[in-house]
């Protein structure tokens, strides 16, 4: 380096040499959250996380849909997008949450980069955040992908098999928009509790599927017992959604599981500081 | 600039800083120096706000890390260990990235990032994916994102551990262009770029604080000096052994280290206090014992010795620094005093009086 350039350094001219504690903008929350967000979901797509999850889960669920046991939906031969609202919610239990939400804390603290990122003037509220909405957004793009099966099929430039009633296509998204908020959130604590993303996967798809499965242990239970399963069940919360109906308590519901769970991965994060 | 005020740290039952106080001035650059495990980046990263003390505080600029962490933070510029960067970004995006999480707006980016990239000399990889780059470029990466909003504290952590010596050579440039104007802390386990770079060093071993001060005085502190001794042995017939005892029985000798043999000579190093010259004494001894004297040189302490008397406790660890130690004076395949941590030669056997 020439003496040209460390001059050019040294004239720029804000440069009060050594200025006490400067006056800088006060760090925007909201801008921080984008930011970050915004780096999320581009590193979705640089990476091969994005295609895959999207993949998979749509070739599913039109595999499930068309093809298969008796209910599929040639044999039952209805105007209906039940088939896929059974399926989804499985979906993005198992797979989607926890394939979209492994790396988001987990690698970060693997490979360091969280150490770069949390130095520079950022609240951990901003990351926890950020990763979130960064998360979730992909997993919205996929929402909206799906939507390519009840469009193909129901509308008229394409093969337009029937009449769909649409109100519980709409009200089962905003089910599926809820339950992703929650599932989410659930990932993106395992991630943040581990340095291992594939741990971090297993563990948040385990406890999704088992909140999921109890739903389906409701019928066999009987008293306060099977009360309490459909309380915390993701699948006897989702179900109304399913049918048309928008229950305000499993809004309720949905959306304190996200934020219990966004609180816990604050914590976590913010708990590196003491280990 | 940078106050730290007996901060410790302790990892469950290991206390891996005890009691570290210092006190970094307007516009110093100082090295932060230890051997691996000493608790250097515990400190950064303490200093940084990345990881809280257990106890003791620190404020920089006259903010302290607990009550104004953000207003610490926007206030420096920080290189962790190894430059963990996001890979898939390009270097520019990820310029962009860290100015925009500083609020930097486009164009005082745009302003900024023009100097950076001279200082950095990363204009020919601006839109190349970080992950393309080879680790000498991404430290540079490193360093201008620490760089971009022109903060007057910078705080780098081993920026050169990773880097050839040519690209060390370029790195301790940079860094006395930067350093003019800026205080910097940097923490390195080669001494060689401290007294390139630094003025002033600090050293810790094992979470405490062992030297702080000028090199000058760091250098003086042993209040030692050393001799290095070579006799010749054609025909090896001498005993090593029985030349080092009859050295160490030389008033005014505290050590005797056998350097290993090279052809038919035989070495040692001699320390001892630096208020008398013993080369008289030693090659009076020479004469009596009718050896063939080779060499007998007298040597200030380097800041080197001055160090590995301070961190000797932490022989394990501090394996590869007395390997380059004994490198430098032998002089025979690798004089680049190259102290990373696969620079894993094992130490000369000792022959200690
Ligand atoms: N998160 C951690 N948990 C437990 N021990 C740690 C942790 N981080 C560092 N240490 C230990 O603390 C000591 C100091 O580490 P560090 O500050 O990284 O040293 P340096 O940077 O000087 O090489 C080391 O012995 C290291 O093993
Ligand atoms: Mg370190």
């Amino acid at each position: 380096m020439t003496t040209e350039t460390n001059a050019n350094l040294l004239d720029t001219p804000e440069r009060a040499p050594a200025a006490p504690a400067r006056t800088l903008t006060k760090p925007s929350f909201i801008a921080n959250v984008v930011t970050i967000a915004g780096r999320e979901l581009r590193s979705y797509f640089d990476s091969l996380t994005a295609y895959v999850v999207i993949g998979i889960t749509l070739l599913a669920v039109g595999g499930f849909m068309f093809m298969g046991d008796d209910e599929s939906f040639w044999k039952t031969d209805r105007a209906t997008m039940v088939r896929m609202f059974e399926m989804l919610p499985w979906m993005i239990a198992g797979i989607v949450a926890p394939g979209v939400t492994m790396r988001s804390v987990a690698e970060e603290k693997r490979s360091g980069t969280l150490e770069l990122l949390i130095t520079l003037p950022v609240r951990d509220s901003e990351v926890i955040l950020g990763k979130y909405i960064g998360a979730m957004s992909l997993v919205l793009v996929l929402l909206a992908g799906s939507l390519l099966y009840p469009v193909a099929m129901f509308t008229k430039p394409f093969w337009n098999l029937g009449v769909l009633d649409w109100n519980p296509v709409w009200s089962g998204y905003l089910g599926l928009v809820l339950l992703s908020l929650a599932a989410v959130s659930v990932g993106l604590f395992f991630s943040s509790i581990t340095e291992n993303q594939i741990v971090a996967f297993f563990l948040s798809s385990f406890t999704l599927l088992a909140l999921t499965a109890i739903g389906k242990a409701v019928g066999s239970v009987q008293g306060w017992g099977g009360d309490v399963l459909a309380f915390v069940s993701i699948l006897t919360r989702f179900q109304p959604f399913a049918k048309g109906l928008i229950d305000i308590r499993a809004v309720v519901y949905f959306l304190s599981i996200a934020a219990i769970f966004l609180a816990a991965s604050f914590r976590s994060l913010e708990s590196r500081k003491w280990s | 600039m940078i106050a730290a005020s007996n901060l410790s740290k302790v990892y469950g039952a290991f206390r891996a800083l005890d009691k570290v106080s210092f006190d970094v001035r307007r516009g110093e650059v100082v090295g932060f120096l230890g051997p691996n495990g000493a608790g250097k980046s515990t400190t950064m990263r303490i200093l940084t706000c990345f990881l809280a003390p257990t106890s003791g505080t620190a404020r920089l600029n006259g903010l302290d890390i607990f009550d104004s962490s953000l207003e610490v933070r926007q206030n420096l510029g920080y290189l962790p260990q190894r430059a963990p960067l996001y890979t898939e970004l390009s270097v520019f995006e990820y310029l962009r990235f860290a100015a925009s999480l500083r609020q930097l707006d486009y164009g005082t980016f745009m302003k900024r990032a023009k100097t950076v990239v001279e200082v950095c000399g990363l204009a020919q990889v601006l839109g190349k994916e970080i992950r393309q780059l080879s680790h000498g470029y991404r430290q540079r990466v490193g360093l201008a994102q620490a760089l971009i909003h022109d903060p007057p504290i910078l705080i780098l952590d081993e920026p050169t551990s990773d880097l050839d010596p040519n690209e060390k050579a370029e790195f301790l440039d940079y860094l006395k262009q930067i350093g003019r104007d800026r205080t910097v802390l940097l923490s390195t386990h080669n001494l060689a770029e401290v007294e390139t770079a630094c003025a002033r060093a600090i050293i810790v071993s094992r979470g405490r604080i062992v030297a702080d001060g000028s090199l000058g005085d760091i250098r003086g502190r042993s209040g030692k000096v050393r001799y290095t001794l070579t006799i010749e042995d054609p025909k090896g017939e001498l005993k090593a052994s029985e030349v080092s005892e009859a050295l160490a029985a030389v008033p005014g000798v505290s050590t005797v280290d056998q350097r290993p043999v090279q052809g038919k000579s035989l070495s040692f190093e001699v320390s001892a206090a630096e208020e008398n010259d013993l080369r008289p004494q030693l090659s009076q001894l020479v004469l009596q014992k009718g050896w063939m004297l080779l060499e007998l040189r007298r040597d200030a302490q380097t800041l080197e010795d001055v160090f590995r008397a301070l961190t000797v406790g932490d022989a394990r660890r501090n394996r590869n620094l007395k390997a380059s130690a004994v490198e430098e004076d032998d002089n025979d395949d690798d004089d680049d005093d190259d102290d990373d941590d696969d620079d894993d030669e094992p130490a000369a056997p000792a022959a200690r009086a």
